[in-house]
């Protein structure tokens, strides 16, 4: 009996997320037969232990990578991966459903859609809010002869995101940062 | 025949007086007084000890610098591997965040552009 429930109990632990994911990561494929297809890929995969090596490895010198320095402290993953085709529409759109679901659990909310039926482009940006933290951030851009995933974990700092502003193209996205509500103040005293 | 032979021989090897004066003319004849060599006892001697523990110290530095040098070159090593993954991983950063506001920019321009004109009915 002890058995069952200990085998029941592995079956839960390892039926949730992934084995020792951390909150807001998510489970990106490696698209192995997307890299083969593709005219330009980009993969990148971070993990804490990188990030923090590539993160040691920064000028503080150059303004740019001092202030991603200071942005990369905090997050513990960046998983990247992009693909460019020469022709239309060449990826399964599977793909990007199958990323898409995971981003619609409980806790993921979306900020930004952004859809162009002109240029035929999509982009979604989700954040994963704890305790008015956000603790990970998702988008998906679909465009025709394109498909990114981007996938930042940890504890992000939109001010500090604000901060990268200007620097790498990063737009002001509206990002309203959570601010707490002051204590409420002391009732006053009676004078008697 | 032989009873002739062992008689001559022994005629021949019988014991003789020494001639006289043959005592003192041997004497004569002896060197002085030698001195009694001493008997030389081996004594340790600082080329020997070099020869009995000479090789083993030898091969036992030998041991020891080899392992110096091996622990540091594999130092040098995981140091320089360590500075190229470093390296590796500053780069994959920057184009992780590069890729990332380039689709931030892409949801910017996306967001920004005007809703496209809706056809106005025919009114005619």
């Amino acid at each position: 009996m002890k058995v069952h429930i200990a085998l029941c109990a592995i079956a839960l632990a390892c039926g949730g997320p992934a084995f020792g994911q951390l909150k807001g990561q998510l489970d990106i494929p490696q698209f192995a037969t997307l890299a083969k297809k593709a005219s330009e890929s980009v993969a990148v995969s971070l993990d804490s232990k990188l990030l923090g090596l590539g993160c040691s490895f920064l000028s503080t010198d150059d303004p740019e990578q001092a202030d991603v320095k200071k942005l990369c402290t905090s997050l513990s993953g960046i998983y990247v991966r992009s693909y460019t085709f020469d022709q239309d529409f060449a990826y399964p759109q599977s793909d990007v459903e199958g990323i898409r679901r995971q981003l619609s659990a409980p806790g993921w909310s979306r900020i930004v859609e952004a859809k162009s039926n002109k240029e035929g482009t999509n982009v979604d940006v989700f954040v994963l809010l704890d305790d008015d933290k956000a603790m990970g951030l998702g988008i998906i851009a679909s465009e025709p002869r394109e498909f990114t995933i981007v996938n930042i974990v940890g504890n992000i700092d939109l001010e500090q995101l604000h901060s990268l502003e200007g620097k790498f193209g990063v737009p002001n996205l509206g990002i309203e940062v959570p601010k707490k509500a002051p204590p409420p103040a002391p009732p006053p005293k009676k004078s008697r | 025949m032989s009873e002739n032979f062992e008689n001559e021989l022994r005629r021949a090897l019988r014991p003789l007086d020494a001639p006289a004066g043959f005592t003192e003319r041997l004497m004569a004849a002896l060197p002085e007084k030698r001195e009694i060599a001493p008997v030389a006892t081996p004594v340790p001697q600082p080329r020997r000890v070099a020869q009995r523990f000479g090789v083993p110290a030898a091969f036992a530095a030998a041991l020891v610098v080899s392992m110096l040098l091996g622990q540091h070159v594999a130092e040098v090593h995981r140091e320089r591997t360590e500075q190229q993954a470093g390296l590796a991983a500053s780069r994959e950063l920057m184009e992780a965040l590069k890729v990332t506001s380039q689709k931030l920019d892409l949801a910017y321009q996306a967001a920004k552009a005007p809703p496209p004109p809706v056809e106005e009915e025919n009114r005619t």
